[in-house]
């Protein structure tokens, strides 16, 4: 037992990072209704981005996060308008397909041009462990909880104050509604997915300097980003910082106790047990039939 | 229904002058892996086309059917007629498993399940390493009877010929019609007083238990089984196949299967760039044509 807080401050930290991809998710899926699978590439090339940012043009750590944010929204922007636009006017459930294409053209671009070899970006920041009470963290680790609750907070004052946040949450309630009230849906579809775009990069380039960007990364990542949407309820925020922190705290114990290997398998059993029992998510609300 | 099963069997006349008039190995490997993957384009669109389900799972089953065969053949010393039906049955199993999810989530949330489950069988071939050979898989001997490569193709046509006549009876029939009605109006179909539950899990334990038959005659066709060959790649692969050739339709997912694996073997540069082609496409014929070339053909000459 006397490791537990160790584990419980190493959940947090791949929590924190769960929470931001899952945040992303959770606008573009729960608001949108547009399924990305191909987000946990998203995920990915905010990890590339960062390697590019601060091993190859040396750029600090906050204009390095700077870079990743600006390139992921740009890139969010040209996949909403070239992929998803185009394939909503027909028919929205071949967006699962387009994105699970979209998934997979990425993974082996990624493969194409970074090699098959794990990379690791550089964090500028000092080495070795913080020593907080029991518990031991590298500032890398601090660093990342302390990012995703500032990323957090951010979004949350942007949500509640700002007039995307209004118009987000409108077309989050009624879509019809919104738009006879004069909402421009069409933009504030650009600006979540954009949104969520930089979210799922900013996630990625946290990590990408604890853990190693790897081509095929992604699918785990948003294997767990759907378990905390859908543990969560979709589109719910509050609930996507909770399940978020829940599964990594969750996995940062199974890891302790029963070993590495049993981690991703049981973040599996839980989605599929999750869909199978409440397919609505633990704290969504029952989705109407047909 | 009768024109497209004298058609199949013209074709399959066709495809048995290969390895007499093309001389060398190299044509008849060719067919073998395009017969495997008719097979398995055919059978995921009995669930995808047909039915209106997600499945991103087509290659776990290929995989259970392959390792069963092997596993058999290690363990028990079985010959191939008998793993060819285990192969089946077991993938078959297994379909039903995934079946059960199914029965309550729909669209992304299934495709979810299916990408899961797909993951967890890779995980289990790759990691399982006492019973599944792990990353080093396990070898398999040539059948009897069937060690040139000639034979085995006539033994791979074969089954896959009588594969398709069962897709082809199975479509054509009342069964069929039921798939249809629980992709166009799930709720309606059970209004009306049908067994959507057991119409939906026959259709996955049917798809995934002829991906295992093709499981068995890759497994044996390279003369092993590796966890590499069942990634979410290949079911990738198999999806890109139906929705190019077209989803619901006789033709659709074997055109889409012999053109998605003849195109990388006639443009050598591609092959390098197989998986990166087959998601950009994916994507483009979701965008121009989301019926695919078999819908596309289908809607021209309705004109």
């Amino acid at each position: 037992m006397a490791l537990l807080p160790q584990f419980l401050a190493n959940g947090v930290v791949i929590g924190s990072s769960y929470v931001l991809v899952a945040l992303g998710l959770t606008l573009i899926f729960g608001i949108l209704k547009i399924v990305n699978f191909a987000h946990g590439e998203f995920y990915v090339l905010g990890g590339y981005l960062a390697v590019l940012g601060s091993q190859l043009l040396g750029f600090p750590p906050l204009p390095a996060l700077v870079l990743v944010i600006v390139c992921m929204a740009a890139f969010g922007w040209g996949v909403e308008r070239f992929i998803f636009l185009p394939i909503g006017k027909h028919d929205p459930t071949n967006v699962i397909i387009a994105s699970f294409g979209l998934s997979i053209l990425l993974q082996n671009v990624f493969l194409k041009v970074a090699g098959p070899e794990p990379m690791i970006a550089k964090s500028g920041l000092p080495a070795g462990a913080i020593r907080l009470g029991s518990v031991f963290l590298t500032s890398e680790r601090i660093a990342i909880v302390a990012a995703a609750a500032v990323t957090v907070t951010v979004l949350l004052v942007v949500l509640r104050f700002t007039w995307v946040g209004l118009s987000l949450r409108a077309l989050s309630e009624n879509a019809t509604v919104a738009r006879i009230s004069g909402i421009n849906v069409r933009r504030v579809a650009v600006v979540t997915f954009m949104i969520g775009s930089s979210l799922a990069g900013l996630s990625g380039a946290l990590m990408s300097s604890v853990f190693m960007v790897q081509p095929g990364g992604g699918v785990l990542v948003v294997m767990k980003a759907f378990i905390v949407v859908v543990m969560a309820g979709m589109g719910s925020i509050e609930g996507a910082i909770v399940a978020g922190l829940g599964l990594g705290v969750v996995e940062a114990l199974v890891t302790g106790y029963l070993g590495s290997e049993m981690r991703d398998i049981i973040g599996f059993l839980i989605v599929i047990a999750v869909l199978a029992v409440r397919p609505q998510g633990l704290f969504g609300l029952k989705t109407e039939r047909s | 229904m009768r024109t497209n099963l004298s058609l199949l069997l013209l074709l399959a006349i066709l495809m048995a002058l290969v390895p007499s008039v093309l001389q060398g190995g190299y044509f008849v490997n060719v067919a073998i892996v395009v017969c495997i993957y008719v097979v398995l384009a055919a059978s995921l669109d009995l669930v995808m086309g047909w039915t209106g389900m997600y499945s991103f799972a087509h290659a776990a089953f290929l995989g259970v059917g392959a390792y069963t065969a092997a596993i058999l053949g290690r363990d028990l010393g079985t010959s191939f007629w008998i793993n060819l039906p285990a192969g089946t049955l077991v993938a078959g199993l297994f379909g039903l498993l995934l079946g059960l999810p199914s029965l309550r989530a729909q669209g992304h949330f299934l495709a979810i399940m299916t990408i899961a489950f797909q993951t967890v069988v890779y995980l289990i071939l790759a990691q399982w390493t006492d019973f599944t050979g792990g990353q080093y898989g396990i070898s398999i001997d040539p059948i009897e009877g069937f060690g040139s490569l000639s034979a085995y193709f006539y033994l791979v046509l074969g089954v896959t010929v009588v594969a398709l006549i069962v897709i082809r009876l199975l479509t054509g029939s009342r069964f069929g019609d039921a798939l249809r009605a629980v992709r166009d109006d799930e709720t309606l179909a059970r209004t009306i007083g049908m067994n959507t539950n057991a119409i939906k899990l026959i259709a996955f334990a049917i798809s995934s238990s002829l991906a295992g038959a093709a499981g068995v005659l890759s497994a044996y066709h390279i003369r092993g089984v590796t966890p590499d060959d069942y990634t979410v790649m290949t079911s990738a692969s198999i999806v890109t196949m139906v929705v190019l050739g077209g989803r619901g339709r006789f033709w659709g997912p074997i055109l889409g299967a012999a053109l998605l694996v003849l195109l990388p073997e006639l443009l050598s540069g591609l092959a390098d760039y197989k998986h990166i082609f087959f998601g950009a496409l994916l994507i483009a014929v979701i965008i121009v044509a989301p019926q695919g070339l078999a819908g596309t053909l289908a809607q021209r000459r309705a004109k």
